[in-house]
């Protein structure tokens, strides 16, 4: 009883042996699968944020050129966080730079005219929660850079009360 | 548990605050901006209590605060108490700033919160000196 059981295990053990050797033996022809993409960088989401933010101060800008001295400090500030954020990202982002995202063109239903200072406000204080949010969890290396993205977006809501 | 060397620089940082806006305050009129000094040292304050008790719970003891400060210039009038106002927020940014690195967790959201309304006070100040450009695109990062 116990001789033929050990057959039978010794059985089952050749048997897988044989299905590893099959299993590991791959044709010539069978190219490698390229490795998969690198997943996109945690603060990709931040980075989108940043460029929907700078659009919504270009078209402010454009609808009201009287804006320019006030908004000009915070269009400037979102534009050195979008090169930082770039400058960090592993992989870079996709070369999608502001401004190229089109701005409607005047007279549609959502165009320049209709940004108001108030919505540039809620813009920031959402924009503060999210990058306060990052900052929480991220690495040491990142976490400077984000606590001062969360605070300048904090004083901007602040300027445009 | 050991205290970051950055804690310990911002409760310093926070006790050198605190002795400035004494005299501060002493040189602003008005009641908007005498409001706005006591606020700003009630704000310093409450973040020294918060780091003394989380030194408290790590059982670490924090070196005393300093004996004596100096101002780095007189304050004579109104403008000098702004100018030093909008300088000590600024510093006090850089302090928590420089603390966000080295802290996970709740030490993290405490030097970022600290972080953030420096930065605010900052632009408050800038606005009442009439200081331009009221904001910074990377407040608290060191020149």
């Amino acid at each position: 009883m116990a001789s033929t059981r050990r057959r039978i295990l010794a059985g089952a053990v050749a048997l897988a042996g044989a299905t590893a050797a099959l299993a590991g033996c791959s044709p010539d022809d069978q190219e490698t699968p390229p490795p998969p993409p690198p997943p996109p960088d945690a603060l990709e989401p931040l980075l989108a944020e940043t460029r929907a933010l700078l659009d919504l101060y270009q078209a402010a800008y454009a609808a009201q050129p009287s804006l320019a001295s006030r908004l000009t400090p915070m269009l400037e500030a979102h534009t050195a966080h979008l090169a930082e954020l770039t400058k960090v990202m592993t992989p870079p982002p996709s070369p999608v730079t502001a401004g190229s995202v089109p701005v409607p063109p005047s007279g549609s239903p959502t165009t320049a005219a209709s940004v108001t200072l108030a919505e540039l406000r809620a813009a920031e204080q959402t924009g503060q929660k999210s990058a306060a949010t990052a900052c929480a969890t991220a690495p040491a290396t990142r976490a400077a850079l984000l606590g001062s993205i969360a605070a300048a977006r904090a004083t901007h809501a602040e300027v445009l009360r | 548990m050991t205290v970051p060397p950055e804690l310990a620089a911002a409760l310093a940082g926070e006790e050198a605050a605190i002795f400035a806006y004494a005299p501060i305050g002493v040189r602003l009129t008005g009641n908007a901006l005498v409001t706005q000094a006591r606020d700003a040292e009630a704000a310093h304050r409450d973040l020294r209590d918060a780091l003394l008790t989380r030194f408290a719970e790590l059982s670490a003891t924090p070196s005393p605060p300093a004996a004596g400060y100096t101002l780095p210039y007189p304050l004579t009038d109104q403008a000098t108490a702004l100018t030093l106002a909008i300088e000590i927020e600024e510093r006090a940014a850089a302090i928590w700033r420089a603390a966000l690195p080295p802290t996970t967790g709740t030490d993290r959201v405490l030097a970022l919160s600290a972080l953030t309304d420096s930065a605010l006070r900052a632009t408050r100040w800038r606005i009442a000196a009439k200081v331009t450009p009221t904001t910074v695109p990377f407040p608290g990062e060191q020149l």
